[in-house]
């Protein structure tokens, strides 16, 4: 779009009028300008200018996410052989270090240039990798990957590890984010113990781990989903959060009845100073595989954030539940999500929640949600159980299923008698 | 500290801070508001300075007095504790709304302060402004000089990414720098060049259209435009168009003459593309050229012909297209968005009066053909989406009205609408995908989510108010 009065260059005068403003900003503003650029437009502003031919390739960051490049054809061969050869291209172009490489594109198979570019990489002290390969088989990581030592966050997926035997650990690590990675047990214990400043492990649908012992002191947020046999946690006394979604599987019924050993006790044992728990999908139902205690031997009293799915229905997650709730006394915000039964009615005793032998008195709750509500009576008598103990408490919302048991629901809501004086129950539509 | 001092002064008990810039003036400012810069939180606590005007703290050179106004009203909305992260990011959004020079200096300014949360908003604005641009807009819009050699700028390794649309603008940068050598040698007023390049294009139109002196009128109209400035978008879109034009053909010989009707619509971009790039681009297909040029001419003469002879030639069926040679004079605007989807329609509701007028017979032959004219290349394109498809089967199979007239009415406005709606969207959608302004392609994305929502709707609405008002007359 050049105007008919721009000058052709050599001549100077017309320049000083409007100067040129961009180019002459500090080196790092002008990093930090196309370091939130995409990729491929930051590339392009080498055409810019003389003075912008090289300012893209000392930017840090190569992200080569979904967006980077926009594919016209189908052909899934051409579009991995386009996204090696750009990669490729971007990485020898690239000067300076590189502290950041995503590559995370949907339609990218794993091929052999992974080893190469990870080699790379790691000649030029990154800190950060993110490899997402959402098609095709696990992908072998190099040993080369293991020699980053200054890395910091590591994010894999569908890849399998295997460290080489000298291997002590990456010592910066402060991120862990596996997914789909396939592992045998001694490696993952030897990884994650020997990253001594991991705060973050998240964990998702890994493969080939029958249990899990979480030994990492400074660990500060635990995100497990998926299947496992046991998972226990020992010298985590920061951990503050926990998400632990746990899959059922047909064969797990078995062998859990092996041991008498209550898992939530295995669980919480080193738990005590978490601050936020969720326990979604099955876990409720893999805490309860045991004989649970009473009450956990060490109250969380820094749990102020739970959240869970239980089937009311099902007596020993209704125990468990219970342990729970009375060994956390400083609760502020619950939120309960009711799974609908499965399989045949456990018999549970109807007045499970009525029994006023639970003394319980949550003095902090103030923030009830619940939902997946359908008008069964353990369901009701569970929403009173907490709402008569709960004397602070300000607001339960309550969301049924579906829309059928409307009338009755709210009538039953309305007849609750409070502990608080200040309690609202709103009635969600689904 | 100050406070001691000030308070005397001030009424209010607040205590203020002397800041100078570098061309000496000195402001004051409240102290909480001062001390959300690290870079002045730092200067009074280890030198002491800003208490008082005559021990102003100097502020870096990169501060002028103005730039520094908008740092402060940035300091003192931030620093206030009790703003809710919404609340903070509305500020952002309005303060940031300024030209481009502005932003540069207030970034250079927020950084020589070392006030990182404004050098991040600020950097991430210029970066919303840089992205999707094409060069030469981003050079436009920072002043910045073009000063790469033909050479440098197609070296291989700047198409790292393999764009296409790079490609193509390498080629067109080379040719330009071409042209400009040539003018600085002539020493030309460049307004000359842009008159030849728009003669020689007449040139080309005359000889399509056998020498009608109207076009000419018209082509300097159209062209006053700057090629240039379309030069990029439409050669890509050419080779885009020049594609479907083809497919289309190979698909529905037998309809060739009424398929390229519809996709008529879509080359109705073509006879401005073609001609700026015949003089522009040589390196188009020349057998790709002249399709266009045939589809060019067909489609002017298409437009310009009046029913009876259209109707003639559709009825017959295949008829070759050496008719009247017609030109295009000037109220057909091509390269205008709305212009030939409302040409269509207008010849659609002309047919729908008539068929009211003729006789029964007569009824059932125009709803014939109509249906052979419309549905089928429709359906040949598949543009219907299936549900509007659904919804107007039902409405013709649940009318219990004998007459022709009321479902070939029905159906021609239902399709116009549609053929109507999908034409906009095409075109708008094709025009966004040309212009790389991301900023329209996301207004585009806005309409075409709005469009998509309501065309069907629309369209049953319309064809139930119409068969509602219409009277059924029945068929004699």
């Amino acid at each position: 779009m050049k105007q008919k009065l721009q000058e052709p260059p050599g001549i100077n005068c017309k320049m000083k009028m409007n100067p040129d403003r961009i180019s002459n900003l500090p080196d790092n503003i002008i990093e930090g300008i196309l370091s939130h650029l995409p990729i491929s437009d930051a590339v392009r502003t080498s055409l810019l200018s003389s003075k912008w031919r090289y300012k893209w390739a000392t930017v840090p960051y190569l992200v080569f996410d979904d967006r980077f490049y926009l594919f016209s054809s189908r052909n899934k061969a051409a579009i991995n052989s386009k996204i090696v050869s750009i990669v490729d291209r971007v990485l020898l172009l690239h000067l300076g270090p590189i502290q950041k490489f995503e590559l995370s594109h949907r339609e990218f198979l794993a091929v052999s240039d992974i080893d190469r570019w990870i080699l790379h990489l790691s000649r030029s002290s990154i800190e950060s990798i993110v490899l997402e390969i959402c098609k095709g088989e696990a992908y072998r990581m190099p040993s080369c990957l293991f020699s980053c030592q200054s890395l910091t966050n590591l994010e894999l997926r569908k890849c399998s590890l295997k460290p080489p035997s000298g291997f002590k650990g990456f010592r910066k690590l402060k991120k862990l984010d596996l997914q789909y990675v396939t592992f045998d047990q001694d490696v993952f214990e030897n990884l994650i113990s020997s990253c001594p400043d991991l705060e973050r492990l998240y964990l998702r649908d890994i493969v080939g781990l029958s249990r899990i012992k979480v030994n990492v002191p400074k660990l500060q947020v635990f995100i497990f989903e998926g299947f496992i046999e046991d998972i226990s946690f020992e010298n985590t006394f920061n951990l503050a959060e926990v998400v632990f979604s746990y899959y059922e599987n047909a064969k797990n019924t078995q062998s859990q009845a092996l041991d008498n050993s209550s898992n939530l006790l295995k669980f919480f044992v080193n738990l005590s100073n978490i601050e936020m728990l969720r326990l979604n999908d099955y876990s409720l139902k893999y805490l309860a595989v045991g004989i649970g205690p009473h009450k956990l031997p060490q109250p969380c009293i820094k749990l102020h954030n739970l959240t869970m799915y239980i089937n009311l229905n099902n007596f020993e997650e209704s125990i468990t539940s219970l342990s729970l709730l009375s060994s956390t006394p400083n609760l502020e915000e619950i939120e309960i999500t009711v799974c609908p039964d499965e399989q045949a009615v456990d018999g549970i005793d109807t007045n499970f929640w009525q029994d006023g032998c639970w003394n319980c008195s949550f003095d902090k709750l103030r923030f009830v949600m619940i939902t997946g509500i359908s008008g069964a009576k353990p369901e009701l008598d569970f929403m009173k159980f907490l709402i008569s103990n709960s004397p602070v408490l300000e607001r339960m919302e309550v969301t049924p299923a579906s829309t059928s048991v409307r009338w009755e629901l709210v009538t039953k809501l309305l007849s609750f008698r409070r502990a608080s004086n200040r309690a609202e129950i709103i009635y969600m539509d689904p | 500290m100050s406070e001691g001092v000030m308070a005397v002064v001030k009424p209010e008990m607040k205590s203020y801070i002397w800041l100078q810039t570098a061309d000496g003036s000195i402001q004051q400012v409240e102290e909480e508001v001062a001390m959300f810069c690290p870079m002045i939180c730092r200067e009074i606590i280890q030198t002491g300075m800003g208490t008082s005007k005559n021990f102003a703290i100097s502020l870096p050179q990169r501060v002028n007095p103005a730039i520094l106004g908008l740092i402060l009203d940035y300091c003192r909305f931030h620093q206030v504790p009790g703003r809710s992260n919404k609340e903070r990011k509305t500020y952002d959004e309005k303060f940031i709304r300024m030209d481009t020079k502005k932003l540069c200096e207030l970034t250079s300014a927020a950084d020589s302060l070392q006030l990182k949360p404004l050098v991040d908003l600020t950097s991430r604005a210029l970066a919303r402004i840089i992205e999707g641009k094409t060069p030469e807009e981003i050079r436009e819009t920072f002043h910045l000089p073009d000063d790469l050699t033909e050479e440098e700028k197609l070296e291989p390794l700047r198409n790292i990414t393999d764009d296409p649309r790079i490609r193509l603008l390498n080629r067109l940068y080379a040719r330009k720098r071409k042209e400009l050598k040539e003018r600085e040698k002539l020493k030309n007023v460049e307004v000359e060049e842009e008159r030849v390049d728009e003669r020689s294009v007449e040139d080309l139109l005359t000889f399509i259209n056998g020498g009608d002196g109207d076009s000419k009128g018209s082509r300097t109209n159209k062209n006053k435009k700057k090629n240039r400035r379309r030069k990029d978008l439409k050669s890509s879109s050419n080779d885009v168009y020049g594609d479907n034009n083809k497919d289309l053909d190979d698909l529905c010989p037998a309809f060739h003459d009424i398929s390229v009707a519809s996709p008529s619509k879509s080359s109705s971009f073509s006879p401005k593309l073609e001609f700026d790039d015949a003089d522009n681009d040589d390196d188009l297909d020349p057998a790709m050229k002249e399709e266009l040029d045939r589809e060019v001419e067909d489609f002017a003469r298409r437009l310009n012909s009046d029913w009876k002879e259209r109707r003639q030639e559709i009825l017959s069926l295949g008829q070759e297209r050496r008719l009247v040679p017609m030109s295009m004079n000037g109220n057909v605007r091509l390269p205008d968005r709305k212009g030939v989807p409302l040409w269509h329609l207008y010849i659609d509701v002309c047919v729908c009066v008539s068929c009211r007028m003729f006789s029964s017979l007569f009824l059932f032959a125009n709803f014939f053909t109509w249906f052979i004219v419309h549905v089928l290349p429709m359906k040949l394109l598949s543009v219907w989406t299936r549900d509007s498809d659904l919804l107007l089967e039902l409405f013709v199979f649940r009318m219990s009205s004998s007459s022709f007239e009321r479902i070939g009415k029905m159906l021609a406005c239902g399709l116009l609408l549609q053929k109507l709606w999908r034409s906009w969207q095409y075109f708008y959608a094709s025009a966004a995908r040309r212009e790389k302004d991301s900023w329209r392609r996301e207004k585009q994305e806005n309409q075409d989510d709005k469009m998509s929502k309501c065309a069907p709707f629309v369209s049953r609405l319309f064809v139930v108010a119409v068969a509602c008002y219409f009277p059924a007359t029945d068929v004699g």
